[in-house]
């Protein structure tokens, strides 16, 4: 599914990945700890596409490089990314901006655009599915979103875009725990065979509802340990500085 | 009183000058006299038709300064200060006691030549006939210990007098500087006072400067200031000067170096025929500047409040931070309040807003105070004390920000 | 159309020429000229009288300067001033008769008169060079006493209300381009709404310039008489041509006691090609008279087109109660150039005033907002609120906030504020994470910035107004 092969990124000739090497299969859910600083959500952004990056090594996404892909192509291609901090945009209607987005991804990929009846359907049931009020689709954009409304409505987004990979920006931090087990159910309810994950996170607490099949340490931009669930467990009574 | 006319031979009157000024002055001086006094029909004067105020308060007027001697000095005595005394626009005496002397050159008024273009033309007539004003420089690194207060002082004689005065302060680098320029008229009679004043503000300097007036008066006050303000300079500006039949401060602050920082705060509280208009253009010419602008006007009686802003933002001045806020109380159905806040934004990258809002007192808010036992009087004194004082509260220094508050109620309530 | 025309075209999607005769008056404007105007629409003596009253006028007064988009100097001699397709001087009765080409036209603009009938129930007057070709609806608008017809048609069938109230808003005495108007215009439509009754349908008016060389000036009159209502929409589009075209339309509203006019324009004149030549110079006056109390006028606006737009649909709030609004988007691009806004004038007791004004700004385009506000000594309790929000795109174009507010009352409140923003790079980024390309995120932007005006457009309108949001921008983010 995705494979990163030395990896370095710099921002304003300030190195923050240095050399990082990660290799999601199908089906597999990937946790990246880390402290502060250790360059977790440049690699989401890295990988989703952002500008205002140097970057060299290897990123192929299902077979294909991504290098000169945009962000909208990799969208279409099935990489979604809940951001740490959703945008919010005012004047925009959710139900409207989802819908746009789910077409142009649908159109992409060569498939039939939905009218909006059968959008509003697809919206019913998966918010439903997850406990999602779906009345904050009809407002606009994350616009006077509570910190917990605008991560619930990530998850609901990836949940109608169904993508082959989501890559997941510290979507637990600063949640409640009944938010948290939304995400979770959001998640879980959406692994099966072909999707992978990649869930960044700073603290084990969000891997206690989702079990990852692989835990990875970030440190100063490299993958510095790499083990199974254990890994943040032991992570939350030693800290990270044990680590190096 | 319908022509207004200046003989050429009033330059003449002017001591010590050189041809080349002598020039100037006339070339100026022909050009106030093709425009005359401006009028409602230029843009910049659309709400304070200063032509027909004048001809329709003065019967005649002359164009010659008036100097005077004082017997006693009359300072403010609550608080230390360094002084320059202005007396009738002439630089009569100066105090820098709490300061080192050889940090600061004091000198009368400023007598270099401007070539900026204007079509203002009470700006021609300043440079035309200016001969009293002040020039202070300070040098680099020096801080002054105290305040200085400039008064500005009117004598009782003046009359149907027309005064030009120019003046200059210049901070040098890493320089500070906090002043207060207090009016004092002790005329009855009506007069016009039309300055001209130029502030520079080299790298790391900072001024502050209050306006204040110690009492109502019959003045007709015109003060167009040009500031310039270089990198990480800071400029702060109270203006509390109402009890004027007519002021206008036309305040130009050209920001030419990253990060300087300009505010202008003021609050006015107008009373019978006052007519006070405050009129900026804040120009945001380099990046990473800011200014903030706060205008507060409370207008009883037959009163009438202007304010006009400009921001203007050039295509490289990006992350400008600017703000602009202008606020009127009308207390009164026969008073009135114009305004015009004006952007002119050529960069994308910038934060610029601007509100303005006029009103009268909230009738909730008073019901309120009311239910709480005061008065409909009182109450309405104290909603008015609120809305002024959130400028007054920006000064820091309590000594001052008292004199301040004390200065401003004599005023507004004259006890 | 030729090859050449077609690859010209994409940008333009209304930039074709009509390939119909017509016919036109001798060039240049004159006694005569106006005569001829008068001549050929069969006017009664008092009519020409009033043009010749305003042509007098317009001799002594000149143009006015004091805008922000400077001009080149319009040679009023160089100019038609009447062009009317030849085949209309039969005017047709139904659409039957209406000559296919221009049939064909509607549909290449996007208005197919016919399926319009059926579909929208939209009752459309369509002026082709300032003179109305069709109306349809007109049966099913009759049964109610409703008048909706050519200016032209009703100064012969409906004499008095015209005399009455003609001018009564936009006196021949006004501005030069009113007076202009005044002396020389062609056609427009009237509509007459009587006491109570509510308008059933959308009326609307397609204006198109064809003809080169060709001024256009239309006069719309609307008439809502005591408790009616009505909602007008106004569409506009011109072919491209290498020469600047004037546009210099008179609109004007009365509403008596209990009325409302809601009046919608889309205007997507030719704006000139990409290094700003050719284009409209769209100087329109339009002003409301909320003339009863209670009355309420609501003007909607959607700027896109035009080399200059140069206009400020405004409201004057006579009676008691009265209540004006104003909604604008005004979008500029390239070389376009923009000075609009409204003004509202507070007379009555309790009248109010709202004011929605979007700009967008990009390319090398300048876009000025400029407003009055003005509130007299007697509107006891007036209020108004006004905001206005500009948005640039790059650091070549520029945004201008003039807002002029006078108060005179202590008992009225007014409240302006205004921003200015650009389209944020994370904005942009998160759409196109969610897969919209570059130019769909920006219209998804540019469309929510423009959220509050929009939802103030009649439905069909507000579908096209968003899609010409889009197209607007369309290259102007690298």
């Amino acid at each position: 599914m995705l494979e990163i092969k030395n990896l370095k990124a710099s921002i304003n000739e300030r190195s923050i990945l240095k050399g990082l090497n990660l290799h999601i299969k199908p089906g597999e859910l990937h946790a990246i700890m880390g402290p502060n600083g250790s360059g977790k959500s440049t690699l989401a952004n890295v990988l989703s596409g952002k500008k205002g990056y140097e970057i060299t090594g290897e990123i192929n996404f299902e077979g294909e490089s991504l290098k000169a892909v945009s962000v909208e192509e990799r969208a279409q291609k099935g990489i979604f990314l809940a951001f740490q901090y959703p945008l919010e945009i005012p004047g925009v209607n959710t139900n409207n901006f989802l819908k746009t987005s789910l077409n142009s991804i649908l159109k992409a990929k060569g498939k039939k655009e939905l009218d909006t009846l059968s959008f509003l359907k697809l919206v019913k049931e998966k918010s439903s599915e997850l406990g999602i009020d779906e009345k904050i689709l009809s407002r606009q954009l994350n616009v006077g979103f509570s910190g917990g409304e605008k991560k619930k409505n990530e998850i609901l987004q990836m949940k109608i875009l169904d993508p082959n990979l989501s890559i997941l920006d510290e979507t637990d931090s600063g949640l409640d725990i009944d938010a948290l087990k939304i995400i979770a159910k959001g998640v879980n309810s959406s692994r099966d065979d072909k999707k992978s994950f990649l869930v960044i996170t700073h603290y084990q607490r969000l891997l206690e509802y989702i079990k990852p099949d692989f835990v990875h340490v970030l440190s100063d931009g490299k993958i510095v340990r790499t083990g199974c669930g254990e890994l943040a467990e032991e992570l939350e009574k030693t800290g990270y500085k044990k680590i190096n | 009183m319908e022509n207004f006319e200046i003989n050429s031979d009033q330059i003449d009157k002017i001591e010590k000058i050189t041809t080349k000024e002598k020039d100037f002055r006339v070339k100026n001086l022909k050009l106030f006299q093709a425009a005359g006094f401006p009028n409602k029909n230029l843009e910049d004067w659309k709400f304070s038709d200063f032509k027909n105020i004048i001809n329709n308060n003065f019967e005649e007027l002359k164009c010659k300064s008036h100097s005077e001697t004082i017997n006693k000095l009359d300072l403010i005595k609550d608080f230390e200060h360094n002084y320059i005394f202005l007396v009738n626009g002439n630089l009569y005496s100066n105090n820098f006691n709490y300061e080192d002397i050889n940090k600061i050159k004091i000198n009368s008024y400023d007598k270099s030549l401007e070539h900026q273009k204007t079509d203002n033309s009470l700006i021609h007539l300043n440079h035309a006939l200016a001969d009293n004003g002040f020039s202070l420089e300070v040098e680099k690194n020096y801080k002054f210990k105290k305040v200085l207060v400039i008064y500005n002082y009117f004598s009782k004689n003046i009359k149907n007098k027309i005064l030009n005065n120019k003046s200059k302060i210049k901070l040098n680098e890493n320089t500070e500087l906090h002043i207060i320029e207090y009016t004092i008229n002790e005329t009855h009679n009506k007069f016009i006072n039309n300055s001209y004043e130029n502030i520079y503000l080299c790298k790391n300097s900072k001024l502050r400067n209050i306006y204040l007036q110690k009492n109502k008066s019959e003045g007709f006050f015109y003060k167009f200031v040009k500031n310039q303000l270089s990198s990480n300079s800071n400029y702060l500006n109270f203006i509390f000067s109402s009890g004027l039949k007519f002021n206008k401060l036309d305040i130009e602050c050209d920001l030419i170096g990253e990060n300087a920082n300009c505010n202008i705060m003021s609050a006015l509280h107008l009373g019978k025929d006052e007519h006070q208009e405050i009129k900026t253009f804040i120009n945001h010419l380099q990046p990473n500047c800011k200014s903030y602008q706060k205008v507060k006007n409370v207008l009883s009686s037959e009163s009438r409040g202007v304010f006009q802003g400009k921001i203007f933002v050039k295509d490289i001045a990006q992350k400008t931070d600017a703000y602009q806020l202008s606020k009127a109380l009308l207390l009164n159905d026969n008073a009135e309040f114009n305004s015009k806040p004006e952007l002119e934004i050529y960069a994308d990258d910038v934060k610029c807003s601007h509100g303005s809002a006029s009103g009268s007192i909230d009738e909730d808010s008073l019901h309120y105070l009311m239910t709480r036992g005061l008065t409909r009087e009182n109450s309405s004194k104290l909603l008015v004390k609120g809305f002024l004082n959130e400028i007054i509260e920006i000064i820091k220094s309590p000594t001052i920000k008292k004199f301040v508050e004390t200065k401003f109620e004599e005023q507004i309530y004259g006890h | 159309m030729r090859q050449q025309e077609l690859e010209k075209a994409k940008d333009y999607k209304y930039g074709f020429t009509t390939d119909i005769e017509s016919i036109r008056a001798p060039k240049g404007l004159n006694e005569e000229v106006i005569k001829f105007i008068s001549n050929i629409k069969k006017e009664p003596k008092w009519m020409l009288e009033w043009r010749l009253k305003a042509f007098n006028r317009l001799k002594s007064i000149k143009e006015p300067n004091w805008q922000k988009p400077k001009y080149p100097k319009i040679d009023y001699q160089n100019l038609y001033y009447y062009s009317a397709p030849k085949s209309a001087k039969d005017k047709p009765k139904s659409l039957d008769e209406v000559d296919p080409k221009l049939i064909e036209t509607y549909k290449k603009l996007g208005i197919p008169l016919k399926e319009q009938e059926k579909l929208a129930g939209v009752a459309v007057d369509a002026v082709f060079d300032s003179v109305s070709v069709a109306t349809t609806f007109k049966d099913k608008l009759t049964e109610k006493g409703i008048i909706f017809c050519p200016i032209s048609e009703a100064i012969q069938k409906h004499p008095d209300l015209v005399k009455k109230y003609l001018g009564s808003v936009i006196p021949i005495t006004d501005h030069y381009f009113a007076t202009l108007n005044s002396a020389v215009f062609t056609d427009g439509s009237f509509v007459y709404i009587p006491e109570g009754v509510r308008c059933p349908m959308e009326l609307s008016t397609y204006f198109r310039i064809n003809a080169s060389e060709t001024g256009q000036f239309e006069r719309t009159l609307i008439i809502a008489d005591k408790g009616s209502y009505v909602s007008y929409l106004e569409g506009c589009t011109a072919p491209m041509r290498d020469e600047n075209q004037l546009h210099a339309a008179n609109v004007e509203l009365v509403a008596l006691d209990d009325a409302e006019i809601k009046y919608s324009t889309v205007q997507n004149w030719y704006p000139g090609d990409k290094d700003g030549k050719g284009g409209i110079y769209n100087f329109v006056t339009k002003r409301g008279l909320c003339k009863g109390k209670n009355s309420k006028i609501s003007w909607t606006q959607v700027e896109t087109g035009s080399a200059i737009t140069w206009k400020y649909p405004s409201c004057i709030l006579k009676g008691d109660n009265s209540v004006g609004e104003f909604y604008s988007i005004a979008i500029t691009n390239n070389y376009q150039k923009a000075d609009t806004g409204t003004k509202m004038i507070h007379l009555g007791k309790n009248t109010k005033s709202k004011i929605i004004s979007k700009g967008i700004s990009a390319g090398h385009a300048d876009n000025t907002y400029r407003g009055l506000v003005d509130i007299n000594k007697n509107a006891l309790n007036a209020r108004n609120y006004t905001q206005c929000d500009s948005l640039l795109m790059g650091n070549k174009c520029g945004a201008h906030t003039v807002p002029y507010i006078k108060n005179k009352n202590s008992s009225s409140t007014i409240e302006h504020e205004a921003t200015t923003s650009k389209i944020n790079e994370d904005q942009l980024y998160y759409c196109n994470q969610r897969g919209l390309n570059q130019e769909e995120s920006v219209g998804l932007i540019v469309n929510g910035f423009c959220k509050e005006v929009l939802q103030q457009l009649p439905m069909e309108f507000a579908v096209e107004a968003q899609k010409l949001v889009g197209i607007s921008l369309e290259g102007s983010v690298g």
